[in-house]
């Protein structure tokens, strides 16, 4: 099939039997692939009510028709499953190098179900495909494991693996591949860890068809020339996601001290200019990039290198723990990443634990004699290992996310867990940008920014308003893109150059031989974000409202600091965002689609 | 009578505005702006909302807006289009 490697590897790990079965061309034209592919899967084969860490459980990795292809940044593919971190819907792109190679050996899509009796990592080489055991190479950590499988099989294979965080299921725990590159939120590495799968290892080198290839020549490098002329291009590639840094610092949108305040009076020691002088080493891109956002970086002080920090790991293990010191954020970031857990959740676990310190509510009793103040570096290093090894009280208490561990806890803390739907927020303090905090609020994942970002949207129409057009903003946004991860490209290349996004429709049309406008795409992006509604509906009684609530602290508890001190959305306005949002979206007045909604969109006969 | 001229030397920087902020200057590639001042105060006097602009790069770096321009400084002034 055009466009397509053809195939879906299925790889029974209880039985220990691995199949391989075509895709089906009803598939491809109505979810198109990556993100698409996966919540079709996993809403029609996952049971009902299945354990996220049990066997019943997949995790679904699939590519999309650009994945590969000579598109900027064709090189991401979805890990999607039921997240063990919030029970619902969960999918996490990855870049690097890892997509290309899987399509190269005729894959669209790999699941992984049921689960090993023993830790194995799956080998792929084109057509010779094994679970090999992994015994030596559990408990090491994710990039050892790399090296070690780079240095057996050679640099042509690509390795994506999970770190002891995976293996102890903490669950937010991640996949890491290309020595800095995550398949980040939602815990798709605990459900690796669960399966016992330590590794995936893989290499390919047969072609994909392509329908026309003269056109896909020519509107292939139509895009890369847009990249190319873009403005802009050096600026981003120099700095990469760490541009915005100084910038969310003076809008009052860089979360400090666990959101507390969305202004960081250290911010400037963490800023992208200073990142750039004081430890980067070189910029790094992933397969097919133009624009190369990733950033080696040598941190002196510990004699470590990490890649990275980029924007969201300074915010949520800089500022939000009141740490001010680059080189101090990036060996965090390395030991998140070796450890194999989400550096945006346990940014937000550990700025909760340490408030919670703060306020009385923990004692060194709790935190295994650690002093949790905000700033308190030894403090952030030793809790991330205990988060990775589930170690002592505190570290198998923050293993649970901060949802979890504010019920546990009590006594208020639940105000300042900084979750939606049981997914810590990313790194844009929302205390009084209304657009932006509707679009955590309604994300499919739980908090998390990269379906819809609007704080400049904010901005430009006035932050605390709330109006129809935020609203329909937002849910442009979100049918809009994550088309990205559906065809398997990056984003950034529209999102920072701003290149002409209707650049992509005869790329994608000269690949698969079908015509679609953006239009076309946004109705299949529709489609896919009613279809995971459905899911987080199925899967959680009495689902609706109240699950799109977003923390407390953006209602009630005004910044006394910075350039939002004193500034909250109202709660009534909270509830007109949502209801405004249901509307627009045909949904009822809990947030579940109608079933009008469903006709219209032909999923009635799926979600019945 | 001193016939001498007399001479008034201008230091000035030039703002170059990429993307969408263009549309502030008139579609314009650059404008020349005195230097001496803040990014921040050129800005607003050039009618561009400083929240708006994501990075200023100064000949190539990336500083704050409230460095102050020296005379040939070339900024270029980003802004965030889409997030992250």
């Amino acid at each position: 099939m055009n466009g397509y490697g053809g195939k879906i590897l299925r790889v029974n790990l209880t039985e220990g039997k691995i199949t391989q079965e075509p895709i089906p061309a009803q598939l491809a034209r109505d979810f198109i692939g990556g993100r698409g592919f996966g919540i079709y899967f996993l809403f029609k084969e996952v049971p009902k009510h299945a354990d996220p860490l049990g066997p019943e459980n997949k995790l679904i990795i699939s590519t999309g028709p650009l994945s590969g292809m000579l598109a900027p940044g064709g090189g991401k593919c979805d890990w999607t499953t039921k997240s063990p971190l919030t029970g619902g819907y969960a999918d996490a792109s990855l870049g690097g190098h890892f997509t290309a190679e899987m399509k190269y050996a005729g894959l669209d899509t790999i699941i992984l179900e049921g689960a090993s009796p023993n830790p194995v990592y799956l080998f792929i080489d084109n057509d010779k495909i094994q679970l090999l055991d992994a015994s030596s190479l559990w408990g090491k950590g994710a990039i050892d494991v790399e090296v070690e499988l780079k240095n057996k099989y050679g640099e042509e294979f690509q390795i994506a693996a999970i770190g002891p965080g995976g293996e102890n299921q903490v669950l937010y725990a991640c996949i890491n591949h290309d020595f800095g590159r995550q398949a980040g939120r939602g815990g798709v590495g605990a459900v690796m860890g669960s399966k016992k799968v330590k590794a995936i290892v893989l290499h390919g080198t047969k072609t994909v068809p392509v329908a026309d290839m003269d056109g896909y020549r020519k509107a292939g490098m139509a895009l890369y020339k847009a990249c190319k002329d873009a403005e802009g291009l050096a600026e981003w590639s120099r700095y990469g996601t760490t541009v915005v840094t100084s910038w969310c610092d003076e809008v009052g949108a860089l979360p400090t001290r666990n959101f507390s305040a969305g202004s960081f009076e250290q911010g400037s020691n963490i800023y992208g200019q200073t990142m750039r002088k004081e430890i980067v080493v070189t910029d790094k891109g992933c397969f097919g990039c133009p624009s190369p956002c990733g950033k080696y970086s040598n941190m002196k002080r510990y004699n470590t290198q990490v890649e990275g920090p980029e924007y969201e790991t300074i915010g949520m293990m800089g500022s939000n723990l009141g740490v001010g010191d680059i080189q101090a954020v990036a060996e965090a970031n390395r030991l998140a990443d070796d450890l194999g857990i989400d550096s945006i959740s346990a940014g937000g676990c550990i700025g909760w634990a340490m408030e919670c310190y703060e306020k009385g509510i923990f004692t060194k009793a709790d935190t295994d004699g650690l002093e949790l103040k905000f700033g308190n570096l030894d403090a952030v290093f030793a809790l991330i290992k205990k988060i990775a090894y589930r170690e002592g009280k505190m570290g198998n208490l923050l293993a649970l996310g901060t949802k979890r561990a504010a019920q546990q806890v009590g006594q208020g803390s639940e105000k300042f867990a900084i979750q939606v739907k049981g997914m810590e927020q990313s790194a844009y303090a929302t205390h009084n940008a209304t657009a932006m905090l509707l679009a955590y609020m309604t994300c499919d994942v739980g908090a998390h920014h990269n379906r819809s970002w609007a704080i400049t949207y904010d901005l430009q129409v006035g932050r605390d308003k709330v109006v129809p057009e935020k609203v329909a903003r937002i849910i442009w946004l979100q049918n809009f893109r994550p088309m990205f991860d559906v065809m398997g490209s990056c984003r950034l290349q529209w999102v920072e150059l701003g290149i002409d996004r209707d650049l992509y429709c005869p790329l994608l049309e000269s690949i698969t031989g079908i015509k679609r406008t953006w239009e076309d795409l946004e109705a299949v992006g529709n489609r896919i974000w009613n279809l995971t509604r459905m899911y987080w509906a199925r899967e959680n009684e009495g689902f609706g409202r109240e699950w799109d609530l977003p923390a407390p602290r953006f209602y009630t508890e005004p910044p006394k600091t910075g350039v939002t001190a004193g500034q909250i959305t109202k709660f009534e306005d909270v509830q007109k965002l949502l209801d405004m949002y249901y509307q627009q979206r045909g949904w009822n007045s809990d947030g579940i689609p109608t079933q009008g909604t469903l006709e219209i969109l032909n999923l009635s006969a799926m979600v019945a | 009578m001193n016939l001498e001229p007399h001479y008034i030397i201008v230091m000035t920087a030039t703002i170059r505005p990429l993307g969408m902020l263009k549309t502030y200057i008139g579609e314009l590639k650059e404008t020349t702006v005195e230097a001496g001042q803040s990014v921040r105060e050129t800005i607003i006097k050039i009618g561009i909302n400083p929240d708006l602009v994501a990075g200023v790069f100064v000949n190539d770096e990336q500083q704050n807006k409230d460095y102050v321009l020296q005379d040939g400084d070339i900024v270029k002034l980003l802004a965030v289009i889409g997030g992250g």
